[in-house]
C-alpha cells in the first residue's frame, strides 16, 4: 500500500513540474507583453529558418547572417530591440500570420501571392534562382532539366521556378524542408541539380570547393527581391520601410553587404523597385 | 476560419498517391520486419553468449536510437554506399525493415519466453528434436500471444511511415507538407492526412481483431 501510494505521490509531482513548466513559459510571454508597453525601446519578435547560409544561418546555436546583421541595423535605426528565433520555413508564415512574431527575415521573396496575406517591406536585397550541379554534368541550362530529378527546398521561389518549367507537383521535383538536405540528395546521387537562390548556392559552391559543383545561371528565371515580412496590416511597415531606406543612405547597408559577399551591391535596381 | 475544401479537392489525387504508398510502405515494413524479426529474436534467445551478441547489438542500436536518425543514416548513407545514388522509397522500406525488426524481434522472444518450459520438455521427450518442437510447439502457441503486441508495432509503424517525407518519399505526409508549402495553410493539409492516418489504423486495427478473434481457442 505503501510503495502504490509513494507511486502516486511521484506521478502527482511530475505533472506538477509539467504543468508548472506550461504555466511559467505563459507568464513571461504575458510579462513582456506588459513590458513592451512601458518601455521605450520596444523588443520585436524576429522569426527566421536558419539554414540558408550566408543569408541566415545557426553559428554555434546564434542566429547569424547577412539578413541577421541587416535587420538589425534596420531596428537600430528605427529604435527597436530584436529578439531573433529560428523556427523553420514553414512556421515563419504560421507565426506572421497569427502575428504571434512582429516581423520575419529570412531571404523571403516578394510575390503576389505572399502579399495577399501579409505586408512586406520595401525591397531589401535582390536575388535570382539558380541551378547547382556536378562538375561535367550535361545540364548547361533550365531547358535541360526536362527528365531529371530536381532537389528544391519546399514552398521556395526555386520549387516555383521548377513547378512552372517541369509541371506543379512535377514526381521528378523533391520537395525537401532545407536547402542543405537538397544540396546533400543531390551529392547522394538521388538528383541530378538543385535550384535555389544565388546567393546560397554561390556559397555553398565556393565553401566546397573540394565537390566541384558548378553554378548555372538561366535567364529564364526573373530576379526576385526579398522583403521583410510583416502581418497584414502592421504598423511597423512604415517605420521600417523609413528606417530602411535610411540604411542603404548612409552607407551602412553597402558596408554589411562587403562584409558577406565582398562585392558592392547594386543599389540603383533596388531603389528603382521601390 | 475559412477552411478551403477546394484545396483539399485539389490535392485529393496526390493525397491518394500518397495513400497508395503509404500501405505500400507500410506492409513492406511489417513483412520484412516481421521475418528479420523473428530471424534477430531466435537469435538473441540461443543459450550461446558469443552467436546471441550480435543480435542483442542489433536490437539496442535498433531500438536505442530515434527512427528519424536512422532513417538519414539509412538514405543519405547506406543506400548512397551500397547503391551509388539515393532512393527515398528504398531507403523508407530498408529503415522501417531495420526499425520494426528490432522491436518484433523482442515481441518473438516474449512470447516464445511465455510458453511454459514444460512444453519443450514434454515435445523433447516425445522424439522431438529442438527444431522441431520449436517449429510444431512452441512457436504456434507463442504466435497467438503474439498477435495484439504484433498488431501495436504494426500501428506504429504505419504512423512513423510519415517520417519518410523528410528524405521526399512521396507518401502522405510528404504531399501534406508541399500543399501547406504552397498555401501556407496548416488545418487544411494536416487535418487531411490526420484523418487519412486513422483512416489507416481504424482499418488495420479491425483485421487485427478479426485475426486474434479467429485464433481463439477457448
Amino acid at each position: 500500500m505503501k510503495k502504490r501510494s509513494m507511486m502516486f505521490l511521484g506521478i502527482v509531482l511530475m505533472l506538477m513540474v509539467i504543468l508548472s513548466a506550461c504555466g511559467s513559459s505563459e507568464e513571461t510571454s504575458g510579462d513582456t507583453a506588459t513590458n513592451k508597453e512601458e518601455e521605450e525601446k520596444k523588443t520585436l519578435r524576429v522569426v527566421t529558418d536558419a539554414a540558408y547560409a550566408p543569408m541566415e544561418y545557426q553559428d554555434k546555436g546564434n542566429v547569424v547572417g547577412f539578413d541577421i546583421d541587416f535587420v538589425k541595423a534596420v531596428a537600430e535605426e528605427a529604435g527597436y530591440e530584436l529578439e531573433i528565433e529560428h523556427v523553420g520555413w514553414d512556421p515563419i508564415f504560421v507565426e506572421i500570420e497569427s502575428k504571434r512574431a512582429d516581423l520575419a527575415v529570412s531571404s523571403i521573396t516578394i510575390n503576389d501571392d505572399r502579399k495577399q496575406t501579409y505586408d512586406f517591406s520595401v525591397p531589401y536585397f535582390q536575388s535570382t534562382n539558380k541551378i547547382l550541379v556536378p562538375d561535367g554534368s550535361d545540364i548547361k541550362s533550365a531547358e535541360d532539366l526536362k527528365g531529371k530529378k530536381v532537389a528544391v527546398q519546399n514552398g521556395t521561389t526555386g520549387q516555383a521556378a521548377m513547378d512552372a518549367l517541369l509541371g506543379k507537383n512535377h514526381e521528378d521535383i523533391k520537395k525537401f524542408d532545407d536547402n542543405n538536405l537538397a544540396i546533400m540528395e543531390m551529392e547522394s546521387g538521388g538528383a541530378a541539380a538543385v535550384v535555389a537562390d544565388n546567393v546560397v548556392v554561390e556559397e555553398y559552391a565556393k565553401n566546397n570547393a573540394d565537390k566541384n559543383l558548378t553554378v548555372i545561371e538561366d535567364e529564364t528565371f526573373d530576379s526576385e527581391f526579398y522583403g521583410l515580412l510583416f502581418p497584414k496590416g502592421s504598423e511597423l511597415v512604415e517605420e521600417f520601410n523609413t528606417a530602411l531606406n535610411a540604411v542603404i543612405d548612409n552607407g551602412k547597408y553597402e558596408e554589411i553587404y562587403q562584409e558577406w559577399f565582398g562585392s558592392e551591391p547594386n543599389i540603383d535596381i533596388l531603389k528603382e523597385q521601390q | 476560419m475559412n477552411f478551403r475544401f477546394d484545396l483539399i479537392a485539389e490535392y485529393a489525387p496526390f493525397f491518394l498517391q500518397g495513400t497508395l504508398l503509404t500501405i505500400g510502405l507500410s506492409l513492406a515494413g511489417i513483412l520484412i520486419g516481421t521475418v528479420l524479426g523473428l530471424f534477430i529474436g531466435l537469435g538473441k534467445i540461443v543459450q550461446n553468449k558469443l552467436i546471441a551478441f550480435p543480435f542483442t547489438l542489433y536490437i539496442t542500436f535498433f531500438r536505442g536510437t530515434p527512427l528519424l536518425v536512422q532513417i538519414f543514416l539509412v538514405h543519405f548513407g547506406l543506400v548512397p554506399f551500397l547503391f551509388g545514388e539515393t532512393n527515398a522509397i528504398l531507403a523508407g522500406i530498408v529503415a522501417l525493415s531495420l526499425n520494426s525488426a528490432a522491436y518484433i524481434a523482442e515481441i518473438f522472444r516474449a512470447g516464445i519466453q511465455s510458453i511454459d518450459r514444460g512444453q519443450m520438455e514434454a515435445a523433447r521427450s516425445l522424439g522431438m528434436s529442438n527444431v522441431q518442437a520449436m517449429r510444431h510447439v512452441i512457436l504456434p502457441q507463442a504466435f497467438k500471444r503474439m498477435i495484439p503486441p504484433l498488431g501495436n508495432e504494426f500501428i506504429v509503424l504505419l504512423k512513423d511511415s510519415s517520417l519518410l517525407a523528410v528524405i521526399t518519399a512521396p507518401e502522405i505526409m510528404y504531399w501534406g507538407r508541399a500543399m501547406a508549402g504552397q498555401y501556407y495553410k496548416v488545418w487544411e493539409p494536416y487535418l487531411t492526412a490526420a484523418f487519412i492516418y486513422l483512416i489507416l489504423t481504424i482499418s488495420l486495427t479491425f483485421v487485427l481483431n478479426r485475426l486474434e478473434r479467429r485464433l481463439k481457442t477457448d
